[in-house]
């Protein structure tokens, strides 16, 4: 995802002089071919200055992408990103690597588990957590157009591409229809535990990109019997919440037990570790669903 | 000169008691840069090249709200409403709320970076525009200011002018009591920044220091006293929170008009 994001900002730069990156010291590789850029800065380790001074910019009527790992994208600097981008209605997209527990072992310095609960404060801010390399590249497609700040979430680099027709981002797109009664909701990279889901549990299963689409869930979830959601991020106060509080239907959340991660392991053992892995999620919905 | 800085106080005291609002002493510390700025130094005649005033320490609104009045840039229903219940203008800047109030401001230690981001951006835009900051004393203990202060002489923003108002009076005491910044001259000298020390409440001394050439961002620390230009309100701490009475105006009102009988 973080390349093909990456690619697409380099090629829309080429038509839009107005484009103009802030990287935090973050993305070794992903901006080599780009640095020397007079669209591009790299102002060292200072998420506060990297906003306002984005904020700036934006002023004066660039198109402004903020890019770093997540933690330090809308944690650090939170009262800049109110502040500046959205109390004063700025179309920045800000755009955080390694969400959820990508970079597990890392730490949980490293780990966003509760950046959807913080960029949910701010009204006009909308979020995109996209899937897979496709999502990703059709939710800056959607930011780049957009008059309100943005916020974009996005793993790492690899992932597989699950969408091969051409998508809409402010719906959500099936990934796998069934006759099951039952729909799982998947927010962000958690899709790649798909596979192992069908293994154990045939399921309607859609993925969100964008969390904060005004979109009518209500109609959609009411022909459904059972309603899960599966994210990478605390359980209270994601995806699931925000569902939960759009619609009168019972809403059952998979994510991860909001507490701080002391446990050591890499993104899959953690997975596992908070049972949100495709087993785990699988044998639950299965059980539930009876 | 004197006549409009004197308007400007006469109705940064005017709307503080409409209002009953804080801050008096921060407003009129900080009126003879504006002034200055607004009617000798920023270019506005042409809105889109406009030069671009923020003000970071904007606690102090009143005295921007005053100083758009006294140019003409902001009506007297607009700057009466300030403050009020389904008002127009609040405490700390809105920048929608008028065409010339650049940001939102309010908390300290954001001018900086957004106003490092602004000449930057005229920069690659190849526009002569300049972009002028004015920042509190106190602001400077924002780490955030330092983070700026590190990347505008990086980036050669010879556009870039920031006032300090120097009147040692934060919101509780003393920054020498508190954290001092001193010595801030040589700080932003070590910073790589052109800086000058005046008198922030001389008209000429202020031209002078935004006219002196340099191809680095530029620093101006001006030392002010708070409350300026009403006795008892000068130099006191209680005049950052204390509100302006009936009273309290007719007797600063009153200074103000002797003071300008004087000259």
């Amino acid at each position: 995802m973080r390349n093909s994001v990456a690619n697409e900002i380099k090629k829309v730069a080429k038509q839009d002089s107005s484009l103009f990156v802030i990287a935090g010291d973050a993305g070794l590789g992903v901006w080599d071919d780009f640095k020397e850029s007079k669209q591009f800065i790299n102002p060292g380790v200072n998420e506060q200055l990297d906003i306002g001074f984005g904020a700036g910019l934006s002023l004066m009527g660039h198109k402004v992408i903020y890019y770093n790992i997540a933690p330090f994208v809308i944690m650090r600097p939170y009262e800049f990103v109110r502040n500046d981008v959205c109390y004063q209605e700025l179309p920045m997209i800000l755009i955080g690597t390694g969400s959820g527990i990508t970079y597990a072992p890392a730490g949980v310095t490293h780990y966003v588990v509760e950046d959807i609960t913080l960029a949910s404060t701010m009204p006009n801010l909308d979020i995109f957590s996209p899937a897979d390399p496709v999502e990703a590249v059709e939710c800056f497609k959607y930011a780049y157009k957009s008059k309100r700040p943005s916020y974009i979430r996005i793993a790492k680099n690899g992932e597989e591409v699950i969408h091969k027709d051409k998508i809409d981002v402010t719906k959500p797109i099936f990934i796998h229809k069934s006759d099951s009664k039952n729909i799982l909701i998947l927010h962000g990279s958690i899709v790649d535990e798909v596979s192992k889901i069908l293994k154990i549990v045939d399921i309607n299963i859609v993925s969100v990109p964008m969390l904060t689409a005004d979109f009518d869930w209500a109609a959609f979830l009411e022909p459904f019997e059972a309603v899960f959601t599966l994210e990478e991020h605390f359980i209270n106060g994601g995806f699931g919440t925000m569902l939960r509080d759009r619609v009168e239907k019972k809403i059952h959340k998979f994510g991860l037990k909001n507490e701080y991660i002391h446990k050591i392991g890499n993104r899959d053992y953690l997975r596992e570790y908070y049972e949100i892995d495709g087993k785990s999620v699988g044998e639950k919905i299965n059980k539930m669903s009876k | 000169m004197k006549k409009i800085t004197t308007n400007i106080r006469k109705n940064i005291l005017h709307i503080a008691n409409l209002a009953l609002s804080p801050h008096i002493g921060s407003a009129l510390s900080c009126s003879d840069i504006l002034a200055t700025l607004y009617f000798d130094v920023l270019r506005l005649e042409e809105y889109e090249n406009r030069d671009l005033f923020l003000l970071s320490k904007a606690h102090s609104a009143m005295a921007l709200y005053a100083t758009l009045y006294e140019k003409g840039l902001l009506s007297k229903e607009d700057m009466e409403g300030y403050y009020q219940n389904g008002g127009t203008l609040p405490a700390h800047t809105d920048r929608l709320t008028n065409p010339y109030i650049e940001i939102s401001a309010g908390s300290l230690g954001h001018g900086l970076p957004i106003a490092t981001g602004m000449a930057h951006a005229l920069k690659l835009q190849n526009s002569g525009r300049n972009v002028y900051v004015l920042m509190g004393d106190g602001e400077s203990q924002e780490g955030s200011v330092w983070e700026a202060a590190m990347l505008a002489p990086q980036l050669k923003l010879d556009n870039l002018t920031v006032f300090i108002d120097r009147n040692d009076l934060q919101g509780y005491g003393r920054a020498s009591e508190l954290l001092s910044y001193e010595p801030i001259d040589k700080k932003f000298e070590a910073f790589n920044w052109e800086v000058l020390r005046i008198d922030g409440h001389n008209h000429e001394a202020i031209k002078e220091a935004v006219e002196t050439p340099t191809d680095k961002p530029k620093m101006i620390i001006c030392d002010t006293t708070k409350g300026k230009g009403v006795s008892f309100m000068e130099d006191e701490l209680i005049w950052h929170y204390y509100l302006v009475t009936d009273e309290v105006k007719a007797k600063a009102l009153k200074e103000l008009e002797e003071s300008l009988d004087e000259k």
